[in-house]
């Protein structure tokens, strides 16, 4: 009789625990964080910012292949935009200066530019959306960021502290129907992203993608023709597709 | 021969977005769903969520803010030529929202009313204890307000000569100030004001959490929240730890008298609230004094 209580409450508390795990959680601490995080960055008139990326590339063979890139990146509100790239993906430079958005790859001698006047963040949606380029860990600029956050995610929450490339940290995890995510927000002033990881839970294998950030400048000066593009030696001009359309 | 026609044509468009394009897999890798600019059409949030526009409601800038009981000398001694400087150059985002209506989300909400001090929480053993840090209710409790809201009108408020606002620019420090470390970060500490160097001198910055001083100014406020002591001064608050006085984040359900200057007044729900270092603070009544209460807004 004993042991059939036992049992009984013991189910009881597993049943409890699944019922909690299933439910949605917001820690406020945790988007406290975020939003100082979004407050910084909201407030910034210039940065720069080195990315390393890595992420999975899924092979037939041999599953998920881990691959890599460094990232330079210089911004100037409202509408200027310099990313350089070297990495697996070869040598490649992306350039906005509030009126032309020029990519250009060093290894094909070949660029393509596209007029386009918008703030940083809405031609970063815009030609994200219609042509598929990606920009590194630029979710952070958003404005919206910690909304589009709340809006989607299941649960959010504030983990701890950690160190970073040794600095510390607050680690902030979430997930979202389609993904699992992790940002670690530095301990200090400034609270600058440093590191961001995002498992899509919804993908075939899983894959990752894992993006830390250092080197911050915050309000540098940098000169306009760092974001003006000149058309290199022999280099040629191709189209620049839209993309299919996003899911 | 039109179908040759159409499959080259084919091939060198297919061709040239494979070079044209970065290939996904290494930007934005969320979606945005509450971000309307550009050509982007509206989307709908994908939830029962209705959160207002961010521009709207977004706490006026600190330019803005009201400067009622600022002493002459201090506008005097503000030379805030570069800063004012960098706020008027436009922001690479328009400014991120802060001011997320919970009342319109439905899920459950996990609070912080009564979480660890920072000390506890940089313990490693207990950030690596998954039970822990997962059970966020261990000790993330739902926070009331303990006192009625009582709207008062703000008058920022100054510790005397020594002490500065945030965003105050000193070409020198006293000789006095010692250097603090935090985080990898260097503080200058004088007299209940932090600075960090900036253009040639130093900014008041907001005290960093986790930085411990040996004594308070004179003028500093004591609270309790639940067996806690925490001592206020110049919007920061401390814990006694025996060894000095430690930074901790604003505990909620903490009473004080006294807002710094640079408190952004906030509107929600039709209660005036003030916002200073991202804390919310609610106007009320202790014991037939103006007072503020540290709240969460939800």
């Amino acid at each position: 009789m004993n042991k059939k209580f036992f049992f009984s409450v013991l189910f009881c508390i597993s049943a409890a625990t699944g019922a909690s795990a299933q439910r949605t959680s917001i820690d406020t601490v945790a988007v406290s964080i975020l939003d100082r995080m979004s407050a910084m960055i909201g407030s910034l008139s210039s940065c720069h910012y080195t990315v390393r990326s890595n992420y999975d590339i899924r092979s037939q063979h041999l599953g998920l292949v881990k691959h890599g890139d460094d990232e330079q990146i210089y911004m100037e509100g409202p509408n200027k935009l310099l990313i350089r790239s070297q990495g697996d993906r070869g040598e490649r430079s992306l350039y906005y200066d509030g009126e032309t958005l020029s990519y250009y790859s060093l290894e094909n001698n070949q660029f393509a530019t596209l007029a386009l006047t918008a703030p940083i963040v809405d031609m970063i949606d815009t030609v994200n959306k219609l042509y598929g380029i990606e920009f590194p860990a630029s979710d952070f600029f958003y404005p919206t960021f910690v909304d589009d956050l709340l809006s989607e995610s299941k649960n959010l929450i504030y983990l701890g502290m950690t160190k970073v490339d040794g600095k510390d940290c607050y680690h902030i995890a979430g997930a979202t129907p389609d993904m699992g995510y992790q940002f670690w927000i530095s301990d200090d002033a400034l609270t600058l992203p440093m590191k961001m990881v995002i498992v899509y839970t919804s993908r075939d294998m899983n894959p990752q993608y894992e993006a830390t950030l250092s080197d911050w400048q915050i309000n540098p000066v940098l000169p306009s023709s760092l974001f003006e593009f000149m058309v290199p030696p022999k280099a040629k001009k191709i189209k620049m597709a839209k993309s299919p359309v996003k899911k | 021969m039109s179908f040759r026609i159409l499959f080259s044509l084919g091939m060198i468009i297919l061709i040239t977005a494979l070079l044209a394009i970065p290939q996904s897999g290494h930007a934005q890798r969320m979606s945005h769903p509450n971000f309307n600019g550009g050509g982007r059409p509206s989307a709908a949030p994908s939830q029962n969520f209705n959160r207002p526009a961010p521009a709207v409601n977004r706490p006026a800038p600190p330019v803005n803010r009201p400067v009622v009981n600022r002493p002459p000398q201090q506008v005097q001694n503000h030379p805030a030529e570069q800063p004012r400087q960098i706020e008027n150059r436009p922001t690479i985002n328009g400014a991120g929202n802060m001011n997320h209506d919970y009342n319109q989300h439905n899920y459950t909400r996990n609070t912080a009313a009564h979480r660890a001090p920072v000390t506890v929480q940089k313990n490693v053993t207990v950030q690596h204890n998954v039970t822990v840090h997962e059970n966020v209710n261990v000790y993330h409790n739902h926070y009331q307000p303990v006192h009625a809201y009582a709207y008062h009108p703000y008058h920022p408020y100054y510790w005397g000569h020594n002490w500065h606002p945030l965003g105050f620019f000193a070409a020198s420090l006293a000789t006095d100030a010692f250097l603090l470390s935090i985080a990898n970060q260097q503080y200058y500490y004088d007299e209940g004001v932090y600075y960090q160097p900036s253009a040639g001198g130093y900014s008041v910055v907001p005290a960093p959490v986790g930085a411990m001083v040996s004594a308070l100014p004179p003028g500093y406020e004591t609270t309790m929240v639940g067996n806690d002591y925490y001592y206020y001064y110049g919007g920061a608050f401390y814990i006694n730890t025996g060894n000095g006085y430690q930074v901790v984040q604003a505990p909620y359900g903490a009473v004080v008298t006294q807002i710094p200057d640079g408190a952004i007044q906030q509107d929600i729900n039709g209660q005036t609230y003030l916002v200073y270092n991202n804390t919310y603070y609610q106007p009320v009544s202790e014991n037939g004094t103006d007072a503020y209460e540290v709240v969460q807004v939800n």
